[in-house]
């Protein structure tokens, strides 16, 4: 096993925060699609395994719908759009259409079986969740050409919170660098030009000369650049993942409203409840089960545009499946069926497996998830906030 | 009590599964002192254990050629373009009068991108008697076509599967493309050499053998050659987030990172590396090859370098005439990756073989294969006779512009 004294060698404590802010902006989706399992867990006592699924749907409604309009027929051809309103719009497609989706799934595969056995519901999902996999390879297109990122995403970039500031010494020497390497490139593209050649590679014997005043130039204004940024501190976050995290923030915001101070919320608990006993009391326990489809499904849209559109994910009708084996994963942590359990498992894991590859151990990135599911089920077998219910049988 | 004893099983049990995982990839992908070794290329015979099975014998109204390729999943460029080349050359063979009065048949088998797929391929390919497999070209996939058919003593010749020890399978085994014990060199050698590039960070493919062969190679030569190695890190195909690796890798302030992986994520790393802020040179091997690399990777991918088989813009009789014959099939369009040609050569390769073999069943054609010297393919010249299944080939160094690859400088085989 790992000498603890080896594990702790070659640890950078300076790029902690970083890594821990990384895991919370990642975890952060995790958990929107975790919420989606917990919910339909809670009301129907059902593992919905074509929630994966349903992630993937979305983020090809994404897909299409910055197809659709992330162009306009300009003076040069097909321009970009670059309007932050068209991400708005995937955004609410992507989340319309897959709780259209959910609702469908839910209507024709998981209420004929609601009556049998809970296995048959389990065996349907699974059966639903290889349909559209599979199905879907049949029709949708594979690793599309045209990134949906590269041209809709106007928030390309990232933002520097500034913890201790740089050296203004050292800022001096990298602008001084880069002003020398400037010149110095300029020399070796005329050089090239001078030649007639295609790259700095086929030069002539002279013309190395200039290229190696180029690379020395390059390799000074690197070294300057690393002196500069070694000496502040700052946290990075791109603007895409900041858009992400706070858009999932507020969909968060949203649920626990929606959930807890509304009268369709209150029903919601109260068939996750006892779903029997909210339906003798005259819940009509079938609109529930429905919004809770919307409600669920909506969010994994919601997360898979932003994925599709921020991280640049190439999509294949098997994309929902990870993302779908570490929601369910971090739904479980959390307690399966309570909300607020689900937004701390998806945290976690996010921050577990940041912490992990800082830690220098990246290649059990996956496999962390499922160690402290191991650990935690074993401790608290509901999960860190559900409750172990002894199932009557 | 009973609850201790549980935590303990448990941490056994965690203990195992760390330890499960690690075995597990190297049993797959064969260890890293395995890679370290001199090349195979050179040691040919000996090594390689000959099928006991006799195989098919060539006969039927048509010679049946199997192709495995990735015809869905996220190779399928790759996999297109594989079927793509190998029809354009079924086609020219049958139109030239194909063999002994029969012609050619090609009988493709999807492998879903997934190496037990492709074994599930391999195996309804031998079911119906093709009397040579051509493919893969992922590593992965392609030792696992290479087991079942050294099981039935069907030769294959892989289309773009560079791992080195892939060809130790079986004499069965050949390829048309160079290994990673050449191409990790050859980055290693451009960076150093002509780029200056002293310290460098590597990220590693853990689930692709293809990727790990091809780290160790580079790391081995970038030491060999006085460069430092600072940072390895790993990911899983399939992977969408890399900041946690490129965050670390960030703070040990490198030259320049080295991809060993597939365009599927290599694209999206660089991407990410330019948001974490990262913004050094990006070198890699063929698995960057494709349209999508740019449309992945964006801006963070542009001026990227890595090294491929051919190239379109190459100034060679053979590639000009392959590209006029591909262009009049294809409707006017270029082959987007190498694979186009490779599985031309390949099936090319495959068909001479069955020309020349001397007793007209499998085993006459392994011994053809074997006995292949300077067959003049789209990619280079072909010889292996004596190579052990891996031809000594050439190499470009290719870097990425927006509008696609272009061709940068070319290293003859060295060893």
């Amino acid at each position: 096993m790992l000498e603890p004294s080896l594990l702790m060698a070659g640890l950078d404590p300076s790029a902690l925060p970083q890594q821990l802010l990384n895991g919370l902006m990642f975890g952060a989706i995790y958990a929107l699609v975790a919420l989606g399992y917990t919910m339909v867990y809670g009301v129907l006592r059902l593992i919905n395994f074509a929630h994966g699924e349903v992630f993937m749907i979305g983020a090809y409604t994404a897909l299409f719908v910055s197809w659709q309009s992330g162009y306009f027929q300009g003076a040069q051809g097909l321009q970009r759009a670059n309007n932050p309103g068209i991400l708005i719009l995937m955004l609410l497609a992507s989340m319309i259409v897959c709780a259209v989706l959910g609702v469908l799934i839910e209507r024709f595969a998981y209420r004929p079986m609601r009556k049998q056995p809970r296995i048959a519901s389990l065996i349907t999902a699974i059966g639903v969740s290889m349909l559209l996999q599979y199905g879907g390879a049949l029709v949708l297109p594979v690793s599309p050409p045209r990134s949906i990122l590269e041209e809709v995403n106007p928030y390309d970039g990232n933002h520097s919170i500034s913890i201790k500031p740089k050296d203004a010494a050292l800022q001096t020497a990298f602008t001084d660098a880069q002003a020398r390497q400037k010149t110095a490139d300029a020399a070796l593209a005329a050089q090239i030009k001078l030649e007639g050649v295609s790259s700095e590679f086929d030069l002539s014997e002279e013309g190395k000369k200039v290229n190696s005043a180029a690379l020395d130039a390059r390799d000074a204004t690197r070294g300057a650049k690393n002196n500069l940024d070694n000496s502040g501190m700052s946290l990075n976050v791109p603007y895409g993942q900041g858009i992400m995290f706070l858009t999932t923030l507020g969909l968060m915001g949203l649920l626990t409203y929606l959930v807890m101070f509304t009268k369709t919320g209150r029903e919601m608990r109260a068939v996750a409840h006892d779903f029997d006993s909210a339906a003798l009391m005259g819940m009509d326990v079938n609109r529930i089960v429905t919004i809770t489809f919307v409600i669920g499904s909506s969010l994994a849209g919601a997360g898979a545009m932003m994925c599709a559109t921020f991280l640049g994910t190439q999509l294949t009708s098997f994309v929902g499946v990870p993302w779908g084996v570490k929601a369910f994963v971090a739904a479980v942590l959390g307690g399966i069926g309570n909300i607020p359990g689900a937004v701390l498992g998806g945290l976690l894991i996010g921050v577990a497996e940041t912490v992990v590859v800082w830690a220098g151990g990246s290649q059990y990135k996956d496999a962390i998830a499922f160690v402290i599911l191991i650990f935690v089920l074993l401790v608290k077998p509901g999960g860190l906030l559900g409750s172990a219910k002894v199932e009557k049988v | 009590m009973k609850n201790k004893i549980g935590v303990f099983l448990t941490l056994a049990l965690a203990g195992s599964l760390l330890i499960g995982c690690n075995s597990s990839s190297s049993s797959t992908n064969t260890t890293p002192s395995d890679t370290d070794k001199p090349t195979t290329t050179t040691t040919a015979g000996g090594k390689r254990p000959a099928p006991t099975a006799a195989g098919p014998k060539i006969e039927g109204p048509t010679v049946k050629i199997g192709l495995v390729a990735s015809l869905n999943g996220e190779l399928k460029p790759w996999g297109d373009d594989s079927k793509n080349g190998a029809e354009l050359a079924i086609e020219e063979l049958n139109k030239s009068g194909g063999i002994d009065g029969k012609q050619y048949e090609l009988i493709t088998e999807d492998s879903n991108s997934k190496p037990e797929q492709g074994k599930t391929a391999a195996d309804r390919l031998i079911g119906k008697g093709v009397v040579g497999i051509v493919g893969e070209v992922a590593s992965g996939i392609t030792a696992q076509i290479a087991d079942s058919a050294f099981a039935a003593g069907v030769p294959v010749v892989a289309v773009g599967a560079t791992k080195t020890t892939l060809t130790d399978i079986g004499s069965n085994v050949f390829r048309v493309c160079y290994t990673d014990d050449f191409q990790g060199p050859v980055m290693a050698r451009f960076a150093y050499e002509e780029l200056r590039l002293k310290r460098i960070a590597v990220m590693t493919d853990n689930k692709q053998p293809y990727s790990q062969g091809l780290s160790e190679s580079f790391k081995a030569k970038f030491k060999a050659l006085g460069g430092e190695i600072i940072a390895e890190e790993f990911y899983n195909s399939g992977d969408q987030q890399f900041n946690a690796q490129l965050t670390n890798v960030k703070g040990k302030n490198p030259d320049a990172l080295f991809l060993s992986g597939y365009f599927t994520e290599v694209g999206l790393i660089a991407r990410q590396a330019r948001d974490v802020g990262l913004s050094v040179k990006l070198l890699g091997g063929d698995g960057w090859d494709s349209e999508e690399l740019v449309s992945g990777g964006g801006e963070g991918i542009v001026g990227g370098y890595f090294c491929n088989h051919y190239n379109n813009q190459e100034d060679r009789p053979e590639v000009k005439s392959f590209l006029e014959k591909w262009k009049a099939k294809f409707a006017g369009k270029l082959p987007g990756t190498t694979m186009g040609a490779l599985g031309y050569d390949s099936v090319m390769l495959m068909a001479d073989a069955i020309k020349r073999a001397e007793t007209k069943d499998a085993k006459g054609i392994i011994a053809a294969l074997d006995n292949t010297e300077n067959f003049p393919s789209v990619s280079g010249a072909i010889t292996l006779k004596g190579k052990g299944g891996n031809p000594p080939k050439r190499a470009l160094v290719v870097e990425v512009t927006k509008t696609g690859q272009v061709f940068r400088k070319a290293y003859e085989y060295f060893e």
